[in-house]
């Protein structure tokens, strides 16, 4: 199934772009409800050209957050369901012999698409696995010997399933680096919850969502976003940030200098989304926990529980310059 | 070969001059009043050329003229105080060294010289004198002179304002540690240093010698002689009567002091009868060696003082520095009973041939008279009863000056009756001597203390009588009895006061007057008169046993080590990192108004929420502070925002 825009008014004045993120948001929260925060999160990974990872249980609405996010933002939207038997193929294509003509026509896999949902990453070989990884490193495929590129914005939703062990390979921290955030979602709220068992089903609801951008737009935003100011105050902050993690106790492994990017790039984009003047220390705390969770391998001997209370350990421990 | 230095200048210590100028001018001003007036235009001079030559980016003299100006000035303070050496010449040759410095002044280096310079001027003027108005000027003084300091480090966005305030913090920090070396560290009997003080100023108060012909005006010196302090009850005005020094030869017109070629230990011919009081005298410096006390001294706890012949206090050196002892006196006494006949004629010695009228009246009133006593009764009559008038300006004397103030002019003050009354005694065969000191005193009512000033300074005479021993006879109090009840300020100034047209002083200047007294007491007794004795009892109040040296600087070690692991305890617990810019400082500025402590890694929207719940200012006005200020700090950098930050601050205040 694919989906594309036809006609698309690019906004170029700063006021039309702010629109188009706001009424993004709004009608993102009008299918999941009651995670304005995560819808926050997923945006300014988009925005700030990252991958991302969702970590949850089944039925939290991992597919509906991918499937919504590629409706509003109006682009073509592919998914492919990871399994143990799934080979690199399936995911980049073959080149097929056409008889008819007398020569191999490559079939493109689902990979060339601009929104890619990567359900259950974590039940495919790492051969398979890599495959994705590399064209998410890349921006480009490799087959038979010729290099194709995909499509312009590219993106990978990928979600994985923390409860299953059997069976499963989980990825690497090397390459849990390659996604720019990884976020949960969480239960929705009680409000929430009842509104979701009440109201009229959410894929009918994600048929009828109007297109809001398109991938020119998008590109647009995202060209936007990396242009937001960082002042030299808040780069002292992310250092004093990076360091922290280096030499805490807590922690075995601290954010690179790749992770001290990142997190730059994703406040970048969260700061747009919110209008703010320049990339403040309130953008970086809130992208802090999705952006270093999966970054930081805490020390054996660690007294906290899960990454987020870890990253919120480190952000009580800095001061902010 | 030498090359030559750039002598041009480039305006670039134009921000820090000044302050190094003030700094310089402030060490300078205690120092003023005893510089030779050349050097204080010199500097002034210097001073003015140099911000030209900074302010006009002009040349720097040559060093031909420089040499030539340190060469002159040298010259000159050696031809004013014919010496280099002492705190006279030495503050003079600093202060125009130091004026001839800023000539060559073309570096920061150069500048810190300066500043080194006025730091000593400023240490050099304790010598001379340590009042209680020097405590804030070495505080303000060091205060300028960090700043200056800092002024010359400054970076470029750093204001005066704020160089002064961390001059000021700086200064805090050091005071604990001052206050607690003051207390500890083990005090010496001598000064460390022995200076040779200005002795070119003069005595203000006794002098040795009295010619009361010479006097003509008597000027009224408010400035106090010395403090005392009774353990018990004061003694009555009339017996309050301050031993100065005695004078007993007289050469027809001044008194002098002379020893006596044999005498008695002055103690044995004591008898000691009636009440006695014991008190702390606080002396003022004078540079002589008699010591003052009440009338008659029989124990005084100054060391190296004994009690010459004529019941005079003398110690060994000049009171060149504030000093304080305890005495126990006796105003009823009876001394030198029997004078031997040798003594008899000391004591009446007249030189021949002079005041040839005194001498006849003498012989007239004797005659008639039935013993010594009535004679001296009749003589204090005459003064009481005949045209014999108190005044502070008498009429100037002949060379018999005796004979023209008893005949001619009849008006004198304390002076000029005692050397009549003497001379009469003499001339009728009676021993006689001067005693001056001082006579009265004013009891501070906030500290209980009686204040001796200069203009209580008083003279009277001693009578040797058969039997009776030596007694004090004052004639003054025959013409002015109200000079001896109630003091000289009142005896001289209730004919004034109505005459031009003033009441008495106001009662409220009184007070100041009495307060600022009493400021003074103390600091004498605290601060200037901490001696190894009080020093020792201080710490066996604190709970030492047999305080020691060693065992003092211990404490003041271990003190400081306290001191300093406490303030940087302090300053951890305080610890926030440093803050690099304005912004940074205005906003937690801002925090510290709110009355909130914002958390560690709390941002600033977060702190924002929790200050609109928790302190007293309106929400809105710290969401626009905290908007204004993510702004200015996080934002592009557009032009104004820190204006526009600074005007949401003071709308908070």
């Amino acid at each position: 199934m694919q989906r594309g825009s036809t006609v698309e008014q690019i906004p170029s004045s700063m006021g039309a772009q702010r629109d188009a993120i706001e009424r993004a948001r709004r009608t993102l929260g009008t299918i999941i409800l009651g995670k304005d925060e995560q819808i926050s999160l997923a945006l300014s990974c988009l925005l700030a050209r990252g991958h991302l990872l969702i970590e949850d249980l089944p039925g939290l609405g991992k597919t509906m957050l991918a499937q919504s996010l590629a409706r509003t933002l109006g682009l073509t939207y592919r998914r492919i369901q990871f399994t143990s038997d799934l080979l690199p193929a399936d995911i980049i294509g073959v080149s097929v012999f056409r008889q008819d003509r007398g020569e191999f026509e490559f079939q493109p896999g689902p990979v060339f698409s601009q929104l890619i949902l990567a359900d259950e990453v974590n039940r495919a070989t790492p051969k398979a696995q890599s495959a994705l990884l590399e064209a998410m490193e890349e921006y480009q495929v490799s087959v038979d010997g010729e290099t194709r590129a995909l499509p312009k914005p590219f993106f990978v939703v990928a979600t994985q399933n923390p409860g299953d062990q059997i069976g499963t390979f989980p990825l690497p921290e090397s390459q849990l680096d390659r996604f720019l955030m990884r976020v949960a979602i969480g239960y929705p709220n009680e409000a929430s919850e009842r509104e979701l068992i009440a109201g009229a089903d959410r894929r009918a609801m994600i048929d009828e969502i109007e297109a809001i951008t398109g991938p020119e737009t998008l590109l647009e935003l995202q060209r936007s976003a990396a242009r937001q100011t960082v002042s030299e105050p808040l780069i002292d902050y992310v250092q004093a940030l990076v360091r922290f993690t280096r030499e805490s106790a807590e922690i075995e492994t601290g954010l690179s200098p790749r992770g001290a990017q990142a997190l730059v790039a994703a406040a970048r984009s969260r700061s747009f989304i919110e209008n703010h003047s320049g990339v403040f220390p309130d953008d970086i705390q809130a992208i802090f926990a999705s952006v270093a969770g999966h970054r930081l391998k805490p020390a054996g001997s660690t007294q906290f529980r899960s990454p987020s209370e870890l990253c919120q350990h480190v952000l009580d421990s800095v001061a902010i310059p | 070969m030498m090359r030559a230095q750039p002598r041009g200048t480039d305006g670039a210590l134009l921000s820090s001059l000044p302050w190094t100028l003030a700094a310089l001018v402030v060490s300078l001003v205690p120092h003023v009043p005893y510089l030779a007036f050349w050097i204080t235009g010199a500097f002034v001079s210097c001073a003015a050329w140099r911000y030209t030559i900074e302010k006009q980016r002009r040349m720097l003299p040559s060093r031909w003229i420089r040499g030539g100006l340190a060469l002159v000035c040298f010259l000159g303070v050696l031809a004013t105080y014919s010496s280099i050496s002492g705190v006279g010449p030495g503050s003079a040759l600093l202060a125009i060294m130091a004026s001839l410095k800023l000539l060559e002044t073309r570096k920061r280096r150069d500048q810190f010289v300066l500043l080194f310079i006025s730091i000593f001027l400023v240490m050099s003027s304790l010598l001379r004198e340590q009042y209680l108005w020097s405590l804030p000027y070495l505080v303000v003084s060091t205060l300028i002179i960090m700043t200056a300091w800092l002024r010359m480090s400054a970076s470029e966005g750093e204001s005066a304002k704020q160089s002064f305030n961390t001059g000021g913090r700086l200064l805090l920090y050091a005071a604990p540690l001052a206050i607690a070396m003051w207390i500890f560290f083990p005090r010496l009997a001598t000064p460390f240093w022995s200076v040779p003080i200005d002795t070119s100023r003069g005595m203000t108060g006794l002098s040795d010698t009295m010619s009361p012909g010479d006097i003509s005006s008597l000027s009224q010196s408010n400035e106090v002689a010395f403090r005392v302090r009774f353990d018990g009850e004061l003694p009555q005005p009339k017996d309050r009567y301050w031993r100065g020094l005695v004078m007993t030869s007289f050469n027809g017109r001044t008194w002098q002091a002379s020893e006596p070629r044999i005498a008695a230990p002055a103690r044995e011919q004591l008898e000691f009868i009636g009440q006695a009081y014991s008190y702390e005298v606080t002396l003022e410096p004078t540079q002589q060696q008699w010591v003052i006390a009440m009338d008659m001294p029989m124990e005084w706890s100054l060391e190296r003082t004994f009690m010459g012949p004529h019941q005079q206090l003398s110690r060994v050196t000049p009171i060149e520095q504030r000093v304080a002892y305890r005495l126990v006196s006796y105003p009823s006494y009876r001394v030198q009973a029997e004078l031997p006949r040798l003594f008899r004629r000391f004591y009446t010695e007249v030189p021949e041939n002079s005041n040839p009228r005194t001498l006849a009246l003498a012989r007239e009133l004797r005659a008639a008279a039935e013993s010594d006593l009535d004679y001296i009764d009749a003589v204090l009559a005459m003064f009481r009863n005949e045209d014999y008038y108190y005044t502070l300006q008498p009429p100037a004397l002949g060379s018999n000056s005796v004979d023209a103030f008893l005949f001619d002019t009849r008006r004198g003050f304390c002076e000029h009756y005692a050397s009549a009354f003497s001379v009469l005694m003499r001339n009728a065969g009676i021993p006689s001597r001067i005693v001056a000191g001082y006579q009265g005193g004013e009891i501070n009512p906030l500290g209980g203390h009686l204040i001796v000033r200069q203009s209580d300074a008083h003279a009277w005479t001693e009578v040797w009588l058969p039997d009776y021993g030596w007694r004090r006879v004052d004639p003054t109090a025959a013409v002015a009895p109200e000079r001896i009840d109630y003091g000289t300020r009142d005896a001289a100034l209730d004919g004034v006061g109505v005459s031009w047209g003033f009441s008495a002083p106001s009662q409220l200047l009184q007070d100041l007057t009495m307060a600022w007294d009493m400021l003074n007491m103390k600091w004498n007794d605290w601060i200037l008169g901490y001696s190894p004795d009080k020093q020792k009892s201080f710490m066996e109040w604190l709970g030492m046993d047999e305080p020691s040296r060693r065992k003092m600087l211990l404490t003041f070690v271990i003190a400081v080590i306290a001191l300093i692991l406490l303030i940087s305890g302090f300053m951890m617990l305080r610890y926030r990192p440093p803050n690099k810019d304005r912004l940074a400082v205005l906003y937690n500025r801002f925090v510290k108004k709110t009355g909130v402590d914002r958390r560690i890694g709390e941002t600033e929207q977060a702190f924002a929420a929790r200050a609109a719940r928790e302190s007293q200012l309106p929400a809105e006005a710290i969401e626009s502070v905290t908007i204004a200020y993510l702004n200015a700090r996080y934002g592009p950098g557009v032009p104004g925002s820190e204006e526009t930050l600074r005007q949401a601050i003071l709308k908070i205040a």
